[in-house]
């Protein structure tokens, strides 16, 4: 081992003593900082991961849109069905209806589904909480539990949806009864703004509230396993007409996704600010450390040792605390993260608080995903960050002359 | 005839005091052979320790050449080799034990290899500590700091060794048996010593003793 790497190491780790004080508080500072760190971030991911998921669950792989309706879209079915790479194919009618039940109104989207072909496409089974979608019939529709509790509404109630369909014929001096549905189930998806915003009806209920005919909106895609989105559309495009288009979801959902991912960067950067004033504290202990040792270094010069092994013995040390407080750090977040829904339960236990936090945020528990690459991003950042604090400490420490050094007071 | 372990021709030395140059060294000239022991006294600011930077290699003369065994090299590395010093505040590493700190030469050197521990323990041996080998600095006394800083000096077998005012910080007693040792183990293994003291018994002991006046050194 080279000399300057074992004297750092003696001088962090002292035999037969205690960890030197500003040893500690570097370490916890950079410890706090990667801790922190991962536990945001992974939550934010968390946050992110199941958003896209949902995405995924509730709209498929790939979206099928038209620049108006589709018409015949049996016969895009068919096509769209043979490319390979497609497990499945469900079509869809939806537009913004008007519910009301007593003198409760609210405004969500309808969403018609075929019933022979959506379980294949999108598993909303799974998020049914009350009834089944096999109940669905053309006289009936399924709430989300957010929109029954708006409503005031309970499985068995008759709502009236007024479609738009109503204003235009209006415009026609033609009236367009509101149409009478009983509510045949609750689902809870557990993404707030799909759960406060979505009423899922058959899809011949929607194409007679929307005027469509025999035509739907558009047609949603399930990929065979492992096929990458963009492929996947792509390889659907070259079976459709010009005027109807297949996007990935990642495509249809762009600005969203953009949205996530420059918060989490946002969050990342402002986050990364705890390890900067914790590199700050390693340089200000190394640069105490350099003061104080003065005599040790010039010792150390006229032993032979180099003006670069001197400072290098300086800079490992920023880098062996980075390394530690980084390893604590990584050990404190993953900590956190697994008994995250503990805490979170113990504190709004304590605040009475459960229904706001399930309310307000949209997953009724906190979720977590991380990534290799983020924590590789956050493990080499703080290292990094660490061991450039040792920099200003080593420098000081190898302009010391050896012949003054040892003269100072 | 071999090259003197060291030699130095027309060394000069000068500070800014105030307004004035202070000329520390006047074109000192030394020669020390293999083997020789050789004190220098002075009064207190008259360049001993200057004097002994500039032989080591630690500082640089303003004019002069300063050479180890024929070779102006007197850089850091071959220092590290060549050289051992013992200084008046004994200069050892708080967070390291007696051993460590004897070892620590070795290691600078980069030839720390299986018998180096073995040669660490048999120098502690030598000026008495092997009891202590495992106490850390703080736990020694000033007379055991300076025999670990003895052994330090020695562990890399130098050619030279200078001794800048080793008893400084000692009882007497204490500075007599540190520069028995420091002759002793000199002359046991062949090494050079400059030894810079006030002590007249102690500098009376070398085989040479020059007295470092107004610049210039001086036999006594």
């Amino acid at each position: 081992m080279p000399w300057f790497l074992h004297l750092a190491l003696r001088q962090l780790f002292p035999t037969g003593r205690r960890f030197p004080f500003f040893t500690v508080i570097s370490t916890v500072g950079v410890t706090l900082g990667v801790g922190i760190l991962i536990i945001v971030m992974g939550v934010m991911g968390g946050f992110a991961y199941e958003i896209r998921h949902k995405i995924v669950d509730t709209e498929g792989d790939v979206q099928i849109k038209a620049k108006g309706w589709i018409d015949n879209y049996q016969a895009v079915l068919k096509k769209v069905e043979a490319v390979p790479g497609v497990a499945a194919a469900t079509p869809y009618a939806s537009d913004a209806v008007m519910l009301k039940m007593g003198d409760k109104s609210i405004f969500p989207m309808l969403r018609g589904i075929d019933l022979r072909t959506v379980t294949k496409v999108t598993p909303l089974e799974r998020y049914m909480v009350y009834g089944s979608l096999q109940d669905l019939d053309d006289d009936s529709v399924i709430l989300s539990e957010q929109l029954a509790e708006s409503l005031g509404a309970r499985p068995g109630d008759q709502v009236e949806i007024y479609s738009p369909l109503i204003v235009s014929k209006l415009s026609q001096d033609e009236v367009y009864l509101p149409r009478e549905v009983r509510i045949v189930g609750i689902l809870e998806i557990g993404h707030q703004q799909l759960d406060t915003s979505t009423v899922y009806g058959t899809l011949r209920l929607a194409q007679d509230l929307y005027g469509l005919g025999s035509a739907v909106h558009g047609i949603n895609v399930r990929l065979a396993p492992g096929l990458n989105e963009d492929e996947g559309a792509a390889r659907i495009n070259k079976v459709l007409p010009d005027d109807i288009r297949a996007f990935s979801w990642e495509d249809s959902f762009s600005d969203f996704l953009w949205v996530l991912n420059l918060e989490r960067n946002m969050i990342f950067f402002l986050l990364l600010f705890i390890v900067i004033v914790a590199a700050f504290s390693v340089m200000s202990s190394l640069l105490l450390s350099v003061a104080r040792k003065t005599r040790e270094i010039g010792l150390l010069g006229a032993l032979g040792g180099r003006p670069l092994e001197v400072a290098a013995c300086f800079c490992v040390q920023g880098f062996i605390i980075g390394v530690i407080g980084t390893g604590a750090g990584l050990v404190f977040g993953f900590a956190s993260l697994h008994f995250r829904n503990d805490i979170v339960g113990w504190i709004t236990r304590v605040t009475q608080r459960q229904e706001v936090m399930r309310r307000f945020y949209q997953f009724s528990e906190l979720p977590s995903h991380t990534t290799g690459d983020m924590v590789a991003l956050i493990v080499v950042m703080t290292v990094v960050i660490s061991t450039l604090a040792g920099l200003l400490p080593a420098w000081k420490a190898a302009r010391l002359k050896p012949v003054e050094a040892l003269r100072s007071e | 005839m071999s090259e003197p372990v060291l030699s130095a021709r027309g060394v000069r030395k000068r500070y800014p005091s105030g307004d004035t140059i202070l000329e520390v060294l006047g074109g000192v000239d030394l020669d020390v052979a293999h083997g020789e022991s050789v004190s220098i006294r002075g009064e207190s600011g008259s360049g001993k320790s200057t004097l002994l930077n500039i032989l080591a290699g630690l500082d640089a003369p303003d004019a002069g050449t300063v050479s180890w065994d024929g070779s102006p090299d007197t850089g850091a590395r071959r220092r590290a080799a060549y050289l051992g010093m013992v200084f008046q505040s004994f200069y050892l590493v708080p967070e390291l034990d007696a051993l460590a700190n004897v070892l620590l030469a070795r290691r600078i050197l980069g030839r720390l290899d299986g018998g180096s521990r073995q040669r660490a323990a048999s120098l502690l041996r030598e000026v008495g500590l092997s009891g202590r080998a495992h106490h850390l600095p703080s736990q020694l006394s000033g007379g055991e700091r300076q025999r670990v800083a003895l052994a330090r000096a020695l562990m890399n077998s130098p050619r030279l060794i200078v001794a800048d005012e080793p008893t400084g910080n000692l009882d007497e007693k204490t500075g007599d048996g540190v520069v028995d040792l420091l002759l002793g183990l000199c002359a046991s293994a062949g090494t050079a010593l400059i030894l810079v003291t006030h002590n007249a018994a102690h500098a009376s002991r070398a085989a040479r003793r020059l007295e470092l006046s107004a610049g210039v050194l001086a036999a006594r």
